[in-house]
């Protein structure tokens, strides 16, 4: 039986908080921190490690496979060093690191992290949307942080008869059956907008990601039609 | 009954507000640079100048259009005149000093005395008629009396009206007013050896009959020459004691050059701070509908480049001068003032309510930012603020320091990381939504009368038509959003679409929601 994990390398605020909303989608959640590293105030329960380590420890402990790393060290060159020689010895660990920057988040990126984030860049688009778009801005936060009653889900295809083997570009996915419809993803995760001229003549299929935006209840009954329920 | 009426004419001039609005107007007219018109009346002034300028000079040689010579000596002196009158009229108000002193001596119990209040105003419009601004302005009229050849050449008086309209030259002008002191030294320094030198040269050379100094005005004239480090060679002393005379101002000369081309230079290199300052305040003071960025660090410095990107204005203020020439290297306009004291937005004349879209306070520095916000509030109590948090406990600090609007990045990280694990592709369209790298994008479009007219209800839009998703109305008047509205939703004024799509399909899709549409 599988045992999730996540595990945060670094002990700082970015640690905390990452624990603190990914705790209950794991069964455990370890914070590494190295050597005499402490957070102000708190008493937080951490693991040990170094750089150096040759991570036998956690292949012994942890499920790696189904398991997931954040490696949020505040030195950006550490961050690096230690995603490299995490992606070196687990090939299938999905690993996301912060970047202070977005130089960071290439060299991170080519380190083997699945995912980056950059905190300056994205605080900024953040603030840049406030500014710019603020109604936008406000529907799609409280649609990604369930603020609302609207949520936006990812909704696998199970039973394709009921899009009558119609092709993408044939069907009005504005305002369909209360839902909207805003993607289709691949199956290497990536994926395309809904009018993207790539799926035009794509035919939806069992197995498709469709990535869509709606209350709870018109989520649910599309997922019945679908057969993702 | 004349005392009664010029009292009451000074009253009434001086409550009217027709009369001091169009005296203020003149005023921004003639006078104040930063009045967007004023620029207009400055380069109609230098045109005519230059006109008259270029028409004495045609004259010397050439015959001269009729018209073109009644334009400049009369036309133009007319218009010069009428500009004399406005700034004398604009420059103090006689009725002002007349209600002041009725007001002061009726305080004091006794006759109001006008004559010391006329006294009083002519002292003040002598004052400003002997101003050398004032003089040159008046002699720059003279030429309307052309039939006076000498007066003619007063047309390049006009020359020095210029000084008037070009900053430049006032700049010029200023910075070598700092060095008045060192100036007169210098003058005094060069004004004794050339009295010195005439003198000696007159005496060594004038009785000498092959020697071209005959009068003391030759022996001043080379002097100057000789000083001047010109040397023109026409007068040149023949006489060994001459010589040795030419030989120490000579010397003196080339000091006298070196230590005023020094002064120049030093003159400008310490002003040079001082005149670009000036420069950035008059620019900022024009500036309108800008976003006031208080601190410039990592995050700003990126969100600067992203607004900058989409064409928006804006103003850095830091008290970090390294932080101000980063920001200054990046293009920005960037002042090195403390965004925290309120003292720095007199300096700079920043009039927030009128001029400034939002506040920024993005110093990564939770207390720089509650002080930087709680100045603004104190300035201005509507401005949209917005604000770093670096800390969560000092959240509810910001917000009663009257901020809009808070951005505390550690959260959003954990919100990332969560929505990333849970649902990666969902987070990565929104992501997508929110990049500025990606083709797709969600865009806000507000409905316009015109839309509306042409458009009124969701499904008169036809967004499919476009390839674009409509995910909602957000009414305007009620700030509700309404995901993915029905076909029949009526739209009113004001109302905003959210639509979602590739960029050059919203584009088309917005285009034609402005374009009439006769048949849909």
């Amino acid at each position: 039986m599988s045992n999730t994990t996540a595990m945060i390398f670094g002990l700082n605020k970015y640690a905390l908080e990452i624990e603190s909303n990914v705790k209950s989608r794991y069964d455990s959640v370890k914070i590494y921190a190295f050597e005499g590293q402490k957070v102000s105030g708190k008493s937080i329960q951490t693991e040990k490690f170094d750089l150096s380590d040759d991570w036998l420890s956690i292949e012994e402990s942890i499920d790696v496979e189904n398991s997931i790393a954040f490696c949020v060290l505040e030195d950006s060159a550490e961050n690096i060093f230690l995603t490299i020689s995490l992606r070196a010895h687990f090939k299938d660990l999905i690993i996301i690191a912060i970047a202070s920057n977005n130089e960071s988040a290439n060299k991170l990126k080519m380190s083997g992290a699945n995912k980056v984030i950059p905190i300056v860049e994205t605080t900024a688009d953040i603030i840049a949307n406030v500014l710019e778009k603020p109604i936008s801005n406000r529907v799609l936060h409280s649609i990604l942080y369930e603020e609302s009653d609207l949520k936006i889900e990812q909704v696998r295809v199970s039973d394709a008869s009921y899009f009558h083997d119609k092709m993408i570009a044939d069907i009005d996915w504005s305002r369909y059956k209360g839902i909207v419809i805003l993607s289709v993803m691949h199956e290497d995760m990536s994926h395309e907008f809904i009018y993207a001229s790539k799926l035009n003549s794509h035919i939806i299929k069992e197995g498709d990601i469709l990535v869509v935006v709606g209350f709870e209840y018109d989520i649910v009954q599309f997922k019945k039609h679908i057969g993702s329920l | 009954m004349l005392r009664r009426l010029i009292l009451d004419s000074a009253y009434t001039l001086q409550t009217s507000k027709t009369y001091q609005a169009r005296k203020r107007f003149f005023y921004n007219l003639l006078e104040n640079d930063q009045y967007k018109y004023k620029k207009y009346i400055d380069i109609l002034m230098i045109t005519l100048i230059f006109i008259s300028v270029g028409v004495l000079i045609r004259e010397v040689k050439h015959p001269v259009n009729d018209y073109l010579l009644y334009f400049s000596n009369y036309v133009v002196s007319i218009v010069f005149f009428i500009e004399y009158l406005f700034r004398l009229w604009v420059h103090s108000s006689v009725s002002e000093v007349i209600v002041k002193r009725s007001e002061h001596d009726s305080f004091l119990g006794c006759e109001v005395r006008l004559s010391k209040a006329f006294q009083e105003v002519f002292r003040i419009k002598l004052n400003y008629m002997l101003s050398v601004r004032a003089i040159i302005d008046l002699l720059a009229i003279l030429p309307f009396f052309h039939e006076l050849r000498l007066l003619r050449t007063f047309i390049l008086f006009r020359v020095f009206k210029l000084f008037r309209y070009a900053k430049s030259f006032q700049t010029l002008a200023g910075v070598l007013a700092t060095k008045k002191f060192e100036f007169i030294t210098l003058s005094m320094f060069a004004s004794i050896v050339i009295f010195v030198s005439s003198v000696l040269i007159y005496v060594m050379e004038a009785n000498n009959p092959s020697s071209p100094v005959n009068t003391l005005f030759e022996a001043v004239y080379w002097s100057i020459v000789t000083i001047s480090t010109v040397g023109y060679g026409d007068v040149t002393p023949v006489t060994p004691e001459g010589r040795i005379v030419a030989m120490i101002v000579i010397t003196s000369g080339i000091a006298v050059l070196a230590f005023t081309t020094s002064l120049v230079v030093s003159a400008f290199t310490e002003k040079l701070d001082e005149i670009k300052e000036v420069k950035n305040i008059e620019d900022i003071t024009k500036l309108r509908n800008y976003y006031l960025i208080c601190g410039y660090e990592s995050i700003a410095k990126e969100l600067a480049r992203k607004l900058a990107k989409s064409s928006h204005k804006i103003i850095v203020l830091d008290e970090d001068a390294r932080r101000v020439a980063s920001a200054r290297h990046d293009g920005y306009i960037a002042m090195h003032y403390s965004p925290g004291s309120i003292e720095s937005y007199e300096k700079l004349q920043i009039d927030i309510s009128k001029q400034v879209k939002a506040v920024l306070c993005l110093r990564e520095d939770d207390v720089e930012n509650v002080y930087t916000a709680l100045t603004i509030r104190s300035i201005d109590k509507e401005v949209f603020i917005l604000s770093l948090l670096m800390k969560d406990s000092n959240r509810k600090k910001l917000e009663f320091a009257g901020i809009n609007h808070i951005v505390y990045p550690q959260e959003l990280v954990g919100l990332i990381t969560k929505e990333l694990v849970g649902k990666p592709a969902a987070f990565e369209v929104i992501h997508q939504f929110r990049s500025e790298y990606t083709n797709v994008d969600i865009d806000e479009i507000m409905l316009t009368p015109r839309i509306v007219q042409n458009f009124p209800t969701i499904g008169d839009l036809h967004n499919k038509r476009y390839k674009v998703i409509i995910l909602g109305v957000s009414k305007g008047n009620s700030d509700k959003f309404y995901f993915n509205p029905i076909d029949s939703t009526l739209l009113e004024t004001g109302d905003y679409l959210l639509v979602v799509g590739y960029k050059a399909f919203i584009a088309e899709f917005e285009t034609s929601l402005h374009a009439k549409v006769f048949d849909v």
